[in-house]
């Protein structure tokens, strides 16, 4: 086996604590899993519990790479230890998933669900392969269910927006997105992603709040927000605002929702320019990437 | 002088009936912690069904939690409310569907006609079995073979109270109370070797039977799946607690403009 040979020398300790931390944050940085990994995989048993969390890891690094190889000894090892585990069998279905063609994965799919109708992660993954091989109807209709039976799943809600997104359907989206919120008022990325779709549905009243409500988000704690820039996704917000008021204020489209427009329209309008353009605006001697661009647009009326 | 001064033990008392009472006392709570572990069935899967109406009731608690200051605006709001409220009275959320007409009014459910209710009582049977079975067996070797022996002189003098607890078994009313019999031995280790199964086999192990007293098997783990709840009451009492929440409910959004506006020191 040729397993490390383009990858830098690494210790133990260092390859573990690095899968650690990617396992932790959900990284998926596949090349760097699969070179830290193998230097493990010969060792996987000796690590005790921590070991089979790495050879899932490496088993789903190496499905991603296409080292199906390598996926398939970690597969081995694993079903060895753990036979009828319920995570295993999901492994089992990516595994199918990278090789056979669709309809075996979803018979085998269907074949865990009959005996286990409440098995979230396989059904999951049998509506990932409904969506990917253009069956968007049906995964439609399987995700409704599952959100219905399973309704904290907030990946899946996203999911679903994601579904309708692509099909048009910028409603219904928008009612996929209000569950996501609910389950993750904390999270201003989803509440710009319901402006963005608002926005693109049309509403353009609720789409101006909605932003305004992720620009409330991101600089509540800062003390004095006029005096630095706008950064993160705040740019992306404060731009959704200026487009919605410029909008709005040229003529006044009516709201799906009833949402009304703010009376300060015109005060919004010009803090939210001034607000772009000073993000644009950093840096000593260097000029930001997109200025040009930025300051036509809103220079163009 | 007191009496107590007058009275040694034999130390083949102490090798031959205090030491292996303890140790069979622990050897016994460690094997049936791994007898527990042996007998314990894998849990049930649930049907979807079952799952999706235990889990009903987090859809509205979800939806109610952040009411006063929802991030969905209000079309979105009364839409997943009204329909959650419709559902509840429906009871499109229950196991066995919606209730048809002309169905007689179910009672609480009977655990012994439940099949998913039954084996949660066989199984915290089984537990109190392997309970009962050798603390039984061996307070009767104690009983057999040791009755009468005073065993262990504590090192701390006790009121008088607790003669009847370090001394069972031995009728004698002037003996020091800190003479303990063997009987109470017993009891002592049944009751304080809690500690000592923590150390030898981690938090939650199950060799402490001490416990398993209180717990009847008929109420065992109210969270066990098929528990008699009627699912069909919970929901009602939710609508109203939905209604309740539509009149606190806000939108986050109401009034933003101004907020953001006046941190900006542009205020109108």
């Amino acid at each position: 086996m040729r397993l490390s040979s383009f990858a830098p020398p690494m210790s133990l300790s260092s390859a573990l604590e690095k899968l650690a931390t990617f396992r932790a944050n959900n990284t998926r940085a596949s090349q760097e899993t699969f070179q830290a990994a193998s230097v493990i995989l010969k060792s996987a048993q000796k690590l005790g519990d921590d070991g089979w969390a790495v050879l899932e890891q490496l088993f789903l690094a190496s499905v991603d790479i296409g080292r199906l190889d390598v996926a398939d000894q970690c597969l081995k090892q694993l079903a060895e230890r753990f036979p009828d585990s319920p995570r295993v069998d999901v492994l089992t279905g990516i595994r199918m998933e990278s090789s056979e063609p669709p309809d075996v994965v979803l018979q085998y799919y269907a074949q865990i669900l009959d005996a286990d109708s409440a098995n979230a992660a396989i059904w999951k993954r049998r509506i990932s392969v409904l969506r990917r091989t253009g069956k968007i109807e049906k995964a439609v209709e399987e995700l409704s269910q599952l959100l219905d039976t399973f309704y904290t799943d907030v990946d899946g809600w996203l999911e679903l927006a994601d579904i309708y997104t692509s099909c048009n359907q910028y409603i219904l989206a928008l009612q996929a997105l209000s569950h996501a919120l609910l389950l993750a008022p904390q999270n201003p990325f989803y509440v710009l992603q319901f402006a963005e779709t608002a926005y693109t549905a049309g509403d353009l009243p609720l789409a101006l709040k909605t932003f305004l409500v992720a620009v409330d988000m991101c600089e509540r704690d800062l003390d004095s927000p006029e005096e630095k820039p706008a950064v993160g996704i705040s740019v992306r917000a404060w731009l959704g605002v200026k487009l919605c008021s410029r909008r709005l204020m040229s003529n006044s489209s009516p709201s799906a929702s009833n949402t009304a427009i703010p009376k300060s329209l015109n005060l919004i309008e010009e803090l939210a320019t001034e607000r772009v353009l000073s993000a644009y605006s950093k840096g000593a001697g260097k000029v930001p990437q997109g200025k040009d661009v930025v300051v036509g647009w809103i220079g163009a009326r | 002088m007191s009496s107590s001064a007058s009275l040694y033990l034999d130390p083949q008392i102490r090798d031959w009936v205090l030491f292996p009472i303890t140790l069979v006392m622990i050897l016994v709570g460690i094997l049936r912690h791994y007898v527990v572990i042996l007998l314990q069935s894998p849990p049930k899967n649930l049907p979807r069904e079952a799952v999706r109406e235990q889990r009903a009731l987090t859809r509205s608690q979800v939806l109610r939690s952040t009411c006063a200051k929802s991030p969905i605006p209000p079309t979105y709001y009364k839409s997943i409310s009204r329909h959650l409220s419709d559902a509840f009275e429906a009871g499109t959320y229950l196991k066995d569907g919606p209730p048809r007409e002309g169905d007689a009014p179910k009672g609480p459910p009977n655990p012994m006609s439940d099949p998913a209710a039954m084996d949660g009582m066989m199984a915290g049977m089984k537990t109190q079995m392997v309970m009962m079975v050798p603390q039984m067996v061996i307070m009767g070797w104690i009983n057999f073979f040791f009755q009468g022996f005073v065993l262990i002189k504590l090192p701390f003098p006790l009121t008088l109270g607790f003669k009847s607890m370090l001394q069972r078994g031995i009728e004698t009313q002037d003996m020091d109370v800190r003479w303990v019999s063997s009987l109470s031995w017993y009891f002592l280790n049944f009751f304080g070797l809690n500690g000592l199964y923590r150390l030898i086999l981690g938090g939650d192990n199950s060799a402490d039977s001490s416990r398993d007293m209180t717990a009847s098997p008929f109420g065992a783990n109210p969270a066990a799946p098929g528990g008699a709840q009627d699912f069909g009451k919970l929901f009602k009492a939710e609508r109203d607690n939905l209604e309740f929440s539509e009149g606190l409910y806000s939108w986050v959004g109401e009034g933003v403009e101004d907020r953001v506006l006046r941190r900006y020191g542009l205020s109108t």
